[in-house]
């Protein structure tokens, strides 16, 4: 190999080899029989399973406070401080704090009628963020295009918006699948809030691989439509399942104005979200495993918890 | 980082401070021949350094800089300058001055070329000059040939889906080709035309940029001072918003006219920035001038030169007018002389009525002198004038007839004659053989025309003109002979194409009847079967050492329809047999006999498998040539009879064994199928750079762990257990508990497929119970069952068949793997689902490869459908819409990105040599500076311009002489691709021997020291595929005029004939001193990245894509040289390292 050829290779950034941290991020939230959330749990109020098997907490946070690392005796110290024993892949310590939200819009042919007002409603959701969680804006028609890159500051991720474009086909769920790439390689908690109508006439990839990749990375999709989805029953059960199997949610009001309560609803999930993260105990099942999140303080069962249902380890991933 | 030590201890200990001797220099030429060019660039370096008066030292260091395209060597040559003239030797100075004017040229910097060009006539007593730099085209005369468009150009551009990087003068003729083409469609109500919503933005747009003008007032500035403004209510009602919350913080902008909200959003209106300057109650300014955008002749010409004359609204009279349009798009691809000669003796109500054929066939037509420049020249000149009725003396008025003649037909003929050049062209123009041909071609009834379609329609003759080939004795090749054609024509097993041609095939003597037949069916609006399968069998003689017998060709002729898809296979080998090939027919005809889909679908796939893994391994050159038919032969011979699924698991096994046994095996090889499968197919058996060879094994490996492919070694093991457990031995059950896990792990395809949707479509089923089979295959139970029954047990390793059938078809799909492969990645059973059978009451079996079920949520995703022949295609296009545009939408997406992800993936550079790598980065700096000396040397422009008058239009060649002339190389350069640049170079290089350019002597010592340096070798080594337009997907470099979009081909074609890529990417390699090798992982990713960065206008703005290409070298030759100063920074903060 020539000198020349040894400094391209060491100035490439992608990897040539993927170590696969097996580490698990879990947000859930917690509510009572009236849908209430309930907030100020502790680590030490919690047990989590993957297939009953349980597993030990690694860090733990409440909503958009700093994130704690948990001791064996449930003890607690804050992650920010302990910088240099970071967790793998935790370059950004402060990528833990608050939530990093992923915008996925569609601009194609089927939003054309909606496209100013679904802008206006996203402006709005963006704006109505926590300042703690950071935010991308994606587009997607047939291609996706990074509008706005992951920031903190939310008005550059409002003026990335405003500069999207409209498309022509929609390759939601491709679009999706990428999104969920650039996701996974950030570290924290993150959600992707999908707006859309669908149908999808486009994409290559089946609504249920893209799940698939969302909850193996722990990554929740919310959806938010307008009642035009329910033209296309295919897309608005598709939106369900895809919400529901990934600890997100669905959404649709009559039109993109009257968003507010879904809006309302998914800030509140993130402000009220427990993430916490743990290394899996060695399970012999390769296949689908079934997290539980046990609340050890209500031994009446009388608290709810929404969470992912489960993921399956060591997904290839490009 | 060996290398780089190497260069560190030589550069350290090699210079002395005396003078550099010819044993110094050849130690760094053997620096140089070992690959170790950045040592032998920092040796010359700190000799040059070191020994500043010394002219050898000097002149080593700036020619082996320029040599390199390295861009230090204008500065090299600028202290080698001072030096000699020092020295006093004129002779010299002149000479590295000539140099220098041109690289101060080619870097655009004219005070320096001025001031070198002074030294150079001081030195070698030349009067030279250099022109001095004109208008922008479409400008000269001053006033009057502009149009202003109101608002920002890049808003506008942005609504008229032009790209926003449009030179000035490229917008009116992607305007006008955006309204001829997208404009206006067929109305539901009567026969007019109507707008489409395309156009209606359009409109609505210019109607809110004249509002906003009005706002912007006289300083064409839209001002607002605070929240409070008296302009802020007007602002945002034409904007379409309104605000929400007082003035303070609490502002938000909100749609309430969503029409001309969307118009503001769409067009790039600064909204964001508006409301934040409401918000914070602070001044908002926004340059709101219109843009004087050249109008070719002026808008006066268009406007009818009447009463409009002074309307402002040129712009919307322009886009108003398809007729108006289509002429200005077809005056736009003419040269500029022959347009202007044209309007002056054409009335433009006439020009009009034939713009659809200007806007075609125009593209050729050249005037010079007032003359005609005729395909076939003065030989062809009183048949031209007897086919058109004028001569080509008068040029205006030759054209004038031409496009106006039968309905654009003797135009066609004319484009499709005047794109060729050498003895095809002298045949073809034969007066008597180009009237007899044309005669075929016009028919009794000429119309519809040929440009009437909305793609030109004259593809096939095209096509004929551009492929056909000619033996030695001067004569057509006809595949076969005569008798094969005439049978053909008579006596055509799916019925006949043409009554009157069967009738007068009966006739046929010679090679000319063939060829009158099939210029007579390429005016047929129906398929030409019959060229395409001439087409195809000539291009399968064309590579052979011996022609095809006449046999065979009959044979390949007859089952064109059913198998046509597949002759490329035969186009791998150059000595491919007959026999073998009508084996391979033989295999194909029993596949298709076989009853059982499920049991069809797996010989096909098995079988279609091995022979794609044959291809693969023959391209690559890892199974020699003399192997190749023997192994070819054994593959398919072995399906013809297989009856059972034992029988398809041993053929098949028995056909990995024949490829494994073919390729030679090195020490330290793989001794496992699986692991040598891979070995070879990254190419192990060609490269010693294990580096990047493990880097391509690593990505098939996970491609195929995604794909949960059974390996190789598991699935032979198993079946060598069965038969030892038939002879007694005990069951493994660690074995087979192995494959059960495995098996276990292949989910089935996501898919909520309604009962009516299967139905009604037949689609997936055969593939989902091929899956749902394998993961219902119980081994251990099946070896239980037979119970020590040697026979019965022999017959349970057919239970393997279609698993080893998907581990055949993964390897092919790893390999061809685009860059990201998303679906490879997310579809675990993309692989599995491959559909060789097609939706019920179809058979796709021998068909090209398609996508199905794209866009179709309720289906598994999309999957591929057919035989594996367009596999790598097939793929690249599932793929191309994953990668993500730098820039919202790419509008020259389709056909012509699966094309250049074909050519990055096709290709491999196992066994190419650094000295080919070298010739070729030679060859586009040697047309480079051929450029910049045409500047100041009117012979050499002349040669220059007139080379390249062979490979590029004669409107973009005459743009490029006039630049020239001016001195501004940098542009003219900006439009000539590298496969133009390097034709040229091939061209003149021999025609300049006296040339004393350093690179032109490298360039020669290289082909005469080299073997393997020759234009055979680079055409197969940096070469594209082109599988529809050459039948095979052998890389070869045609030196072809880039084509438009054709009718019937997509823009397949069109996309095969971008032949820069490669060229660009091994320049490109070899300034950055890369390995050969390492090709085969950058190339697939720098073409990533060029399709990423690629923003078009149409499907054929070539400028655009070579903006990309020369973006994406800019940035990786920026980020190389900035790895390269912080290693060397690291290296001497530690130099023991």
């Amino acid at each position: 190999m020539t000198a020349g050829a040894a400094l391209l290779r060491a100035q490439d950034q992608r990897p040539t080899f993927r170590v696969k941290v097996d580490m698990v991020v879990l947000s859930f939230q917690v509510q009572d029989n009236k849908n209430r959330y309930i907030n100020g749990l502790k680590p030490t109020d919690f047990r989590i399973y993957e297939d009953g098997i349980l597993q030990k907490i690694s860090t733990f946070a409440e909503g958009a406070k700093l994130p704690v690392e948990v001791a064996e005796d449930g003890s607690t110290r804050p992650l920010l401080d302990t910088k240099k024993d970071a967790l793998p892949g935790m370059d950004r310590p402060d990528a833990f704090i608050g939530t990093n939200v992923f915008v996925l819009f569609d601009t194609s042919n089927f939003m054309y009628r909606g496209f100013v007002y679904a802008e206006d409603a996203i402006a709005d959701f963006v704006r109505g963020l926590d300042r703690a969680d950071s935010v991308a804006v994606y587009t997607f028609s047939r291609n996706l295009s990074r509008a706005a890159s992951l920031t903190h500051e939310h008005s550059e991720a409002i003026a990335g918006l405003r500069k999207s474009v409209a498309g022509d086909d929609t390759a939601l769920y491709n679009a999706l699948l990428l999104t969920l790439r650039d996701a996974a390689k950030v570290p924290g908690r993150k959600v992707v809030i999908v707006f859309s109508n669908g149908p999808d006439n486009a994409s290559m990839v089946a609504p249920d691989d893209v799940t698939a990749v969302a909850a193996d990375e722990g990554i929740p999709i919310y959806v938010i439509s307008t009642s035009e989805v329910n033209k296309d029953p295919i897309s608005s059960a598709s939106f369900r399942r895809i919400s529901q199997r990934t600890g997100g949610k669905a959404y649709w009001a009559k039109t993109w104005q009257k968003q507010v309560e879904a809006f309302e609803d998914i800030r509140e999930d993130l402000g009220n979200s427990y993430t916490v993260t743990y290394y899996p105990v060695p399970n012999p099942n390769e296949g689908f495993r079934k997290i539980s999140v046990e609340i050890v303080s209500d031994p009446g069962k009388k608290l709810r918890v929404h969470s992912r249902p489960g993921y399956k380890p060591s997904r290839i991933g490009p | 980082m060996r290398a780089f030590a190497v260069v560190t201890f030589f550069a350290l200990t090699f210079v002395s401070s005396v003078v550099l001797g010819q044993q110094d220099l050849d130690q760094v030429r053997r620096l140089e021949a070992s690959g170790d060019t950045l040592g032998a660039r920092a040796a010359l370096a700190r000799a040059a350094a070191a020994n500043p008066n010394s002219l050898p030292a000097l002149t080593a260091y700036a020619e082996f800089l320029d040599r390199y395209g390295d861009p230090g060597c204008r500065e090299a040559y600028a202290k080698l300058l001072a030096a000699l003239r020092n020295s006093g030797d004129s002779a010299r100075v002149g000479v590295i001055a000539g140099r220098l004017v041109a690289l101060d040229l080619l870097a655009g910097d004219r005070d320096a070329a001025t001031r070198d060009l002074e030294i150079y006539r001081a030195a070698s007593g030349k009067n030279v000059s250099m022109g001095a730099p004109r208008s922008a085209p479409g400008t000269e005369g001053g006033k009057g040939l502009t149009a202003p468009i109101p608002g920002p150009m890049r808003s506008f551009a942005r609504m008229a889906a032009i790209s926003p990087e449009a030179a000035p003068e490229d917008i009116f003729p992607a305007l006008a080709r955006n309204v001829v083409t997208n404009g206006y469609q067929a109305s539901h109500s009567n026969d007019a035309l109507e707008q489409t919503e395309y156009l209606k933005l359009v409109h609505r747009y210019l109607s809110q940029a004249r509002e906003l003008t009005k706002v912007a007032g006289e300083a064409k500035v839209i001002k607002v001072e605070n929240c409070e403004s008296p302009t802020v209510a007007e602002l945002i009602r034409i904007l379409g918003f309104r605000m929400r919350g007082g003035c303070g913080s609490e502002v938000v902008l909100e749609t309430v006219n969503a029409a001309r909200a969307f118009l503001t959003t769409d067009s790039g209106f600064p909204v964001h920035e508006l409301e934040q300057a409401l918000r914070t109650n602070r001044p908002f300014t926004y340059d709101y001038r219109a843009t004087d955008v050249p109008v070719t002749f002026g808008p006066e010409y268009w406007l009818g030169g009447g009463k409009e004359k002074e309307s402002p609204d040129f712009l919307e009279t322009f886009i108003s007018d398809p007729s108006i349009c289509r002429l200005y798009l077809g005056l736009s691809k003419l040269d500029r002389e022959t347009a202007e000669e044209l309007r002056k003796a054409v009335a433009y109500p006439r020009l009009k009525a034939y713009a659809h054929v200007l806007d075609f066939f125009g593209g050729m037509f050249e005037t010079r002198g007032g003359k005609a420049q005729i395909p076939g020249g003065q030989k062809s000149a009183a048949a031209w004038t007897e086919m058109t009725g004028a001569s080509p003396d008068k040029g205006a008025d030759f054209f004038d007839k031409l496009i106006s003649k039968d309905d654009g037909w003797m135009a066609s003929l004319y484009d499709a004659l005047a794109r060729i050049h050498g003895p095809v062209q002298e045949y073809l123009t034969d007066p008597t053989r180009m009237k007899r041909f044309y005669s075929a071609v016009r028919g009794r009834i000429t119309s519809p025309g040929p440009a009437r379609p909305v793609f030109r329609s004259n593809t096939d003759m095209m096509l004929l003109t551009t492929r056909l080939r000619l033996e030695i004795n001067g004569k057509p090749h006809i595949p076969g002979n005569l008798e094969v054609w005439k049978n053909l024509f008579i006596n055509h097993p799916q019925g006949k194409y043409d009554g009157k041609l069967t009738r007068l095939a009966t006739t046929w003597k010679e090679p000319d009847d063939v060829l009158e037949a099939l210029f007579a069916l390429c005016r047929k609006a129906v398929e030409n079967e019959p060229l395409k399968i001439f087409m195809a069998i000539s291009d399968l003689d064309r590579n052979r050492a011996a022609p095809l017998d006449p046999a065979t060709v009959d044979r390949l002729a007859r089952d064109y329809r059913t198998f046509g898809s597949q002759y490329s296979t035969f186009s791998e080998s150059r000595s491919i047999s007959d026999k073998s090939i009508n084996q391979f027919l033989d295999t194909a005809e029993a596949i298709n006999k076989v009853r059982d889909p499920m049991f069809r679908s797996d010989v096909a796939g098995s079988f279609q498998a091995l022979v794609g893994l044959w291809q693969i391994l023959v391209r690559q050159g890892t199974i020699p040539d003399g192997q190749a038919d023997a192994v070819f032969s054994g593959i398919a011979s072995g399906f013809a009879a297989v009856k059972s699924d034992r029988e398809l698991f041993d053929t098949s096994r028995n056909g990995v064994k024949l490829l494994l046994a073919a390729a030679p095996s090195k020490p330290g090889a793989s001794t496992q199928p699986q692991g040598r499968m891979v070995e070879l197919l990254a190419g192990a058996a060609e490269s010693e750079d294990t580096d990047a060879r493990d880097q391509i094994a690593q990505e098939m490996n996970r491609i195929l762990e995604a794909q949960k492919i059974v390996s190789l070694d598991t699935l032979f093991q198993l079946a060598d257990h069965t038969e030892g457990v038939g002879k007694g031995e005990k069951l493994n059950t660690a074995l087979v508990s192995k494959f059960t896990k495995s098996i276990s792990e292949i989910p089935m395809p996501r898919a909520s497929l309604t009962a009516s949707e299967k139905n009604a479509m037949g689609f997936g089923y055969w593939t989902d119970r091929h899956i749902d089979a394998e993961r219902k295959i119980n081994l251990r139970s099946a070896i239980e069952k037979a119970a020590g029954d040697a026979v019965r047990l022999s017959e349970v390793r057919g239970l393997l068949a279609p698993m080893l059938r998907d581990t055949l078809l993964g390897f092919n799909y790893a390999h061809y793997a685009p860059p990201g492969a998303q679906v490879l990645y997310t579809n675990p059973v993309f692989v599995r689902s491959h559909d060789f059978l097609g939706m019920q009451g179809t058979s796709h079996t021998w068909r090209p490869t398609e996508m199905y079920g794209t866009g179709w949520p309720s289906n598994a995703g999309g999957r591929l459908v057919g035989s594996l022949s367009g596999l790598a295609y097939a793929l690249a296009e599932a793929e191309q819409n994953f990668l993500i545009p730098a820039q919202t939408q790419a509008l020259i997406w389709g056909d012509l990105v699966p094309q250049m992800i074909l050519s990055a993936k096709i290709p491999r550079w196992w066994s190419v040599s650094s000295a080919q790598v070298h010739w070729v980065g030679l060859h586009l700096r040697y047309g480079r500076e051929m450029a910049g000396g045409s500047a100041i040397d009117a012979d050499l422009r002349a040669q220059f311009v007139g080379s390249l008058a062979m490979f590029a239009p004669p409107a973009r060649t005459n743009q490029v002489a006039r630049l020239l002339e001016d001195g501004n190389v940098k542009d003219a350069l900006d439009r000539i691709t590298p496969s133009e640049l390097f034709s040229v170079a091939r061209d003149l290089g021999p025609k300049r021997k006296g040339d004393a350019s350093c690179l032109l002597a490298e360039m020669v010592q290289l082909q005469e020291n080299s073997k393997d340096v020759n234009y055979t070798a680079i055409s197969r080594a940096f070469g594209t595929p082109k599988p529809t337009l050459a039948n095979s997907y052998e890389p070869d470099l045609m030196s072809l005029r880039t084509f438009p979009a054709l009718m019937g081909y997509s823009s397949r074609i069109m996309a095969e004939s971008w032949e820069s890529n490669t060229l660009f990417w091994a320049a490109l390699a070899d300034e950055l001193s890369l390995t050969p090798s390492q090709l085969n992982v950058r190339i697939p990713e720098w073409t990533q990245k060029l399709v990423e960065q690629i923003f078009a206008s149409h499907l054929e703005d070539w400028p655009a894509l070579l903006k990309s290409l020369r973006l994406v070298g800019d940035e990786v030759r920026k980020s190389a040289r900035a790895a390269a100063s912080d290693t060397k920074a690291a290296l001497q903060e530690s130099p023991n390292r």
